[in-house]
């Protein structure tokens, strides 16, 4: 799961025996990345749920992540979008890494990955290949170090990449604190790549990073050939073993006194600058003698996040327990109960279990679920279609996180003297992800409102800073004022923005996107037919006044759109009224618009 | 890359040849160039390899793939594409001496070693050299680079082969003194006697040398040094000395020789001592010779001279099937011979590569050459003929060559034996050896005081150049065994450096 959360859904998460956060790259830490239109084929836009032929960015953060707490939430949402999945969070090899390792363990991940500057640099920018990053021998010494002195050591598997490439080097990893070992460039070396570093442009020549059907008929590559390497990285892992007296990787796990720098005083290798190297802190032999069951992880020592405490477990699940089991026609449900701040990730588990079930078979509005209160953290995050969340009060941060096809409305409670559209009603971050559903806010949102947002409707009266950042697909409706740098990165979707002092053009990003007024006859019918929804869902006041005053608001509406969407948008409907059906159209129109 | 999708749109262009029948009647270059748009088209076929391994010279199952120059033909195969002539060339003479020799008669590596060539045709690396070293002088680009600063240290190098050249000219760009001794009447060794007209033409190497000499570089030819000048003078003269004299020594063919006295009993003929037999070099050589004292290169201007061994007429067997055999094989016909084969000892190659031989390495593949299709086309049928080797020479009594008898071999653990009953006799009345090269001669190595080593080559430590002798260092094929010119070019500079190390102190040039 990385900061673009491309094709991040309920279903996505729900398949996966561990989830990753990957927090940066080690060829790139801190960057984030950029996949050219000209390689986003249809099938691949499918998947990503964005528009095929149109570029799209991952934002160098994760725009739900600014602090470790944040990222404590989002380990947690993740592990109750998946009670099975172990949660790995990919960290770089830099100065401090220690430090955020603690963190992350403290923060219940099970896995923590510290990534080393010289693998996965195919599509990396070469001023980073050449000059960012750090080797994963110096980061993770450092995390295994840190975590001892922390007593955390035994919560967390360490695991590294970043060009592993010999059973030597899984030894090193090993007696350097790491007991997971990734590989990427070897394997796939193994099957045929070459290392051009074109991984960007569509002309991989041996078929491995392209959709070009005619390079991809050149891919020579076996599975085969990807076990045989792995076959011989074992025995020689296992022959190292043999030579150092271990059994078993545990044994090995942390054991630097097997270390020792390489004598150069010989003369006989040229010893550069690497004999002024002090590696004292990395081989210190005080970390190695401390007791085996505190040098590795343990299984019993694993974070209890304490799921059985949660709504959704002691409440949701057993009221929908016969529903859940049942039949599609039989799953149907409402329950009506009060939430606080502390309920974090409310009705995520409950997503989980309808995925588990039903995947997205299930009708709108199946279970409904009445809430009340303060809603806490990531209220309603990653929620299917087929669950629908009512919310009297208000909502914390990471409102509608990856929303997946659920739909959520949030209200202010009956009988609040306030102007529902003048208040915040939700925190920061909210819809950050989400690829489809429905999303109802009366009242204003918080900044970074539906940031990457790649196919959920969205209507709020007003949103903050940077609202609609790298969205993809979707609509979104904002009844009110935006704050600065709105719909930057956008690539894709539609927003609507009631612009009444037209001043957005101030605010707006206008980089990808352009601003035109709201004339087109679909556009009308699509923006009432949205607001005709949201008005029955919330019963807004200010939602009605528009409805009822609909053609003298009209003019007051702006239109944004990005431009290579629409382009790409036009091409389609091109080939569309040719008769051409859907599918091909959208191929043809990639064809032209990649061309 | 300038252009991604250039290999996928552009198809590989060679240049064009002359046809066969036409350039057998001249000892001129037969290769065409294509146009300069044709030529951008095929440079746009690089691809800018992340790992380029046709300027990586790496050892893959014992043999080199890749340039030993490491040219970096990435970037000026994109130049050649933007049309930045100017600035590929000056990426190309960074690492490159004498672009207009190898873009002429190297074997190409990098092609070998060309990603392209995994899946498709190799990119035109060499003939885009050509192309851009031929439009450099074409254009004027190629000017005299003469040193602002003189180091006021003087170095000699004994031999004007590539290697020689290269260290020289390398030398000389970096304000040394340079003077280039030379045994025989014209410069470039090889290039100049080895290498016949029709492959690089002679004026390219005079091309060279007059740029040398206004660089600053002296030439003095028919000199050789240990008689006419002594290693001594030399040393006494000159501050640093390379010996550059190539691995002359042919490696010579045993037989048994029938029909001629020997000169006593007891001592058996060498075949060498046949009227008829000869060595390839010295056949290739006189023939070069006596073309130069033309100024036309027909081949009627040619038989118009004298002094060199005449095919004309007879049936000629070249002994080798190397680069050099096919040498002969272009000249015997140039000649007019009566008949040629070609006996190669070792089985026929593969058309396409062995699985056991993949892409990177030096594919191990039958090379039909030009000789080899001139044969073919003035003979009908292809001259090689392998698994043979010559078993007796049968001459007449004044120790004319008439006939040979061939027998087939095989290999077994290695070694070669004779397979019984398949004796052939061959019509055969001119008979050239080219069968390598064991080693350099040794007068000159001898003049200093250098012991040769068992592969009769100067030795020295691994990738170093100096001799045991103070201030004389080598480079090239005496050093490294017969090779290729581009490997010369690159020894030629590796020595330069050390040179350089060695008379300054420190050294302001790359490494090879």
């Amino acid at each position: 799961m990385a900061s673009g959360r491309f094709g991040v859904t309920s279903a996505y998460l729900n398949s996966a025996a561990e989830i990753q956060i990957k927090m940066a790259q080690g060829a790139k830490p801190g960057e984030g990345g950029n996949l050219p239109g000209r390689k986003v084929y249809p099938w691949v836009a499918a998947i990503r749920y964005s528009t095929p032929g149109v570029s799209l960015i991952s934002p160098p953060p994760h725009h739900d992540i600014y602090s470790i707490e944040d990222l404590a939430q989002l380990i947690y949402d993740l592990k109750n979008a998946n009670r099975n999945a172990r949660i790995s969070v990919k960290l770089v090899s830099e100065a401090g890494v220690g430090t955020i390792a603690s963190g992350v363990a403290k923060a219940g991940a099970q896995v923590i990955l510290i990534s080393g500057y010289d693998g996965g640099t195919g599509a990396a920018p070469y001023s980073s290949v050449h000059h960012a990053g750090l080797p994963w021998e110096l980061g993770v010494s450092e995390a295994h170090q840190s975590l001892i002195e922390n007593g955390l050591r035994g919560r967390v598997c360490i695991e590294t990449d970043g060009k592993l490439m010999s059973g030597r080097d899984v030894v090193i990893a090993c007696l350097l604190g790491a007991e997971e070992f990734g590989f990427a460039t070897a394997p796939l070396v193994c099957m045929g790549c070459m290392m051009m570093r074109v991984c960007s442009k569509d002309t991989c020549p041996v078929g491995i990073a392209t959709q070009n059907e005619k390079l991809r008929a050149r891919f020579s590559g076996k599975p085969e050939y990807v076990v045989n390497f792995m076959h011989f990285i074992a025995e020689e892992v296992r022959e190292i073993m043999a030579s150092l007296g271990f059994r078993t990787v545990n044994e090995m796990v942390g054991r630097t006194d097997c270390l020792k720098k390489r004598d150069y005083s010989s003369g006989k290798v040229k010893a550069g600058a690497a004999a002024m190297v002090d590696l004292s802190e990395i081989i210190n032999p005080e970390y190695a003698g401390v007791p085996e069951n505190e040098r590795h992880f343990v299984k019993e020592k694993v974070y209890d996040f304490h799921l059985e405490k949660t709504l959704d477990e002691s409440k949701l699940l057993p009221a929908f327990e016969s529903a859940l089991k049942g039949p599609a026609e039989k799953a149907k449900g409402e329950i009506y109960l009060k939430v606080s701040s502390t309920d974090r990730a409310f009705g995520t588990i409950l997503g989980s279990e309808i995925t588990k079930q039903f995947g997205e078979k299930l009708p709108e509005d199946s279970f409904v679920v009445h809430a009340e209160g303060g809603g806490g953290q990531s209220f309603g995050a990653f929620i299917p279609k087929g669950l629908t969340l009512r919310l009297s009060g208000d909502a914390n941060d990471g409102f509608g996180k990856g929303l997946s096809g659920g739909k959520l409305v949030v209200v202010p409670p009956k009988g609040s003297r306030f102007r529902a559209s003048e208040n915040i009603i939700i925190g920061n971050v909210a819809l950050y992800g989400a690829t489809s559903g429905k999303a109802y806010v009366c009242g204003r949102a918080g900044e970074r409102f539906c940031v990457r947002n790649s196919g959920a409707v969205a209507v709020a009266e007003g949103c903050g800073d940077h609202g609609l950042e790298y969205m993809t697909g979707g609509r979104a409706v904002i009844l009110g004022p935006t704050g600065k740098n709105f719909a930057a990165g956008m690539s894709g979707g539609i927003a609507y923005v009631l612009d009444e002092d037209h001043s957005l053009y101030r605010r707006m990003n206008k980089d990808m996107d352009s601003l035109e007024e709201v004339t087109e006859k679909y556009d009308i019918a699509d923006l009432r037919e949205i607001l005709r929804d949201y008005v029955k869902e919330t019963d807004s006041e200010l939602g009605r006044k528009i409805l009822d005053h609909f053609e003298e608001y009209l003019p007051s509406f702006k239109k944004i759109v990005p431009r290579d969407y629409q382009k790409m948008l036009i091409a389609i409907s091109k080939y569309e009224e040719q008769g051409i059906p859907h599918d091909s159209a959208v191929l043809e129109a990639f064809r032209e618009v990649t061309a | 890359m300038g252009k991604p999708t250039g290999f996928l749109e552009y198809t590989r262009k060679d240049n064009v040849d002359v046809p066969v029948s036409e350039r057998i009647l001249s000892f001129n270059e037969f290769h065409l160039p294509l146009s300069a748009e044709e030529r951008r088209k095929q440079a746009a076929r690089c691809m800018n390899c992340g790992v380029p391994f046709c300027q990586s010279a790496m050892k893959l199952s014992g043999m080199v793939t890749g340039c030993p120059l490491h040219n970096l033909i990435p970037e000026w195969n994109d130049q050649i594409y933007r049309e930045h002539d100017a600035h590929a060339l000056s990426r190309l003479l960074k690492t490159s001496n004498f672009p207009e020799f190898t873009g002429r008669v190297c074997p190409a590596l990098c092609e070998k070693a060309c990603m392209c060539g995994e899946y498709d045709d190799p990119v035109t690396v060499h003939d885009n050299e050509l192309f851009l070293i031929e439009t450099a002088f074409e254009k004027g680009y190629i000017k005299p680079r003469i040193p602002k600063v003189r180091s006021g240290k003087r170095v000699a190098v004994v031999g004007s082969g590539p290697s020689g050249l290269a260290a020289a000219d390398t030398l000389n760009q970096r304000g040394h003194s340079v003077t280039v001794f030379e045994r025989d009447d014209r410069i470039g060794g090889l290039l100049m006697y080895g290498i016949p007209n029709m492959k690089l033409d002679k004026k390219v190497v005079d091309r060279r040398r007059k740029l040398m000499e206004e660089e600053g570089v002296v030439f003095r030819t028919g000199v050789n040094v240990g008689t006419d000048i002594t290693a001594e003078e030399l040393k006494k003269e000159f501050d640093a000395v390379i010996i550059a004299t190539g691995a002359k020594n042919p490696r010579p063919l045993t037989g048994k020789v029938t029909g001629m006295q020997p000169a006593s009993p007891d001592k058996p003929v060498n075949p060498i001592d046949i009227n008829g037999v000869y060595y390839a070099v010295d056949f290739l050589k006189a023939t070069t010779h006596a073309l130069l004292t033309q100024d036309g290169r027909s081949v009627e201007d040619f038989l118009s001279t004298d002094g060199y061994i005449s095919a004309q007429g007879k049936d000629v067997v070249v002994v080798g099937g190397g680069d050099t055999g096919n040498d002969c094989i272009g000249t015997v016909i140039r000649h007019g011979c009566r008949s040629v084969t070609a006996l190669e000892m070792m089985p026929e190659p593969p058309e396409q590569r062995l699985p056991s031989n993949p892409w990177p390495e030096w594919p191990k593949v039958k090379k039909t050459d030009y000789g080899h299709e001139e044969a073919i086309y003035k003979f009908g049928h292809d001259p090689r003929v392998y698994e043979t080797t010559v078993k007796e020479f049968i001459t007449n009594k004044k120790g004319e060559l008439k006939k040979i008898r061939t027998v087939k071999v095989k290999f077994e653990n290695r070694r070669m034996i004779e397979v019984p009953g398949t004796e052939q006799e061959l019509s055969c009345q001119l008979l050239l050896i080219a069968a390598g090269f064991i080693g350099c001669e040794p007068a000159t190595a001898d003049a200093f005081g250098i012991p040769l080593g068992k592969r009769g080559t100067i030795e020295t430590e691994a990738d170093h150049y100096r001799t045991p002798v103070e201030r004389v260092f080598t480079a090239g094929d005496c050093h490294r065994g017969q090779s290729l010119v581009v490997w010369a070019i690159t020894e030629g500079r590796a020595c330069a450096r050390e040179v350089d190390e060695y008379l300054m102190g420190y050294t302001t040039l790359k490494e090879c």
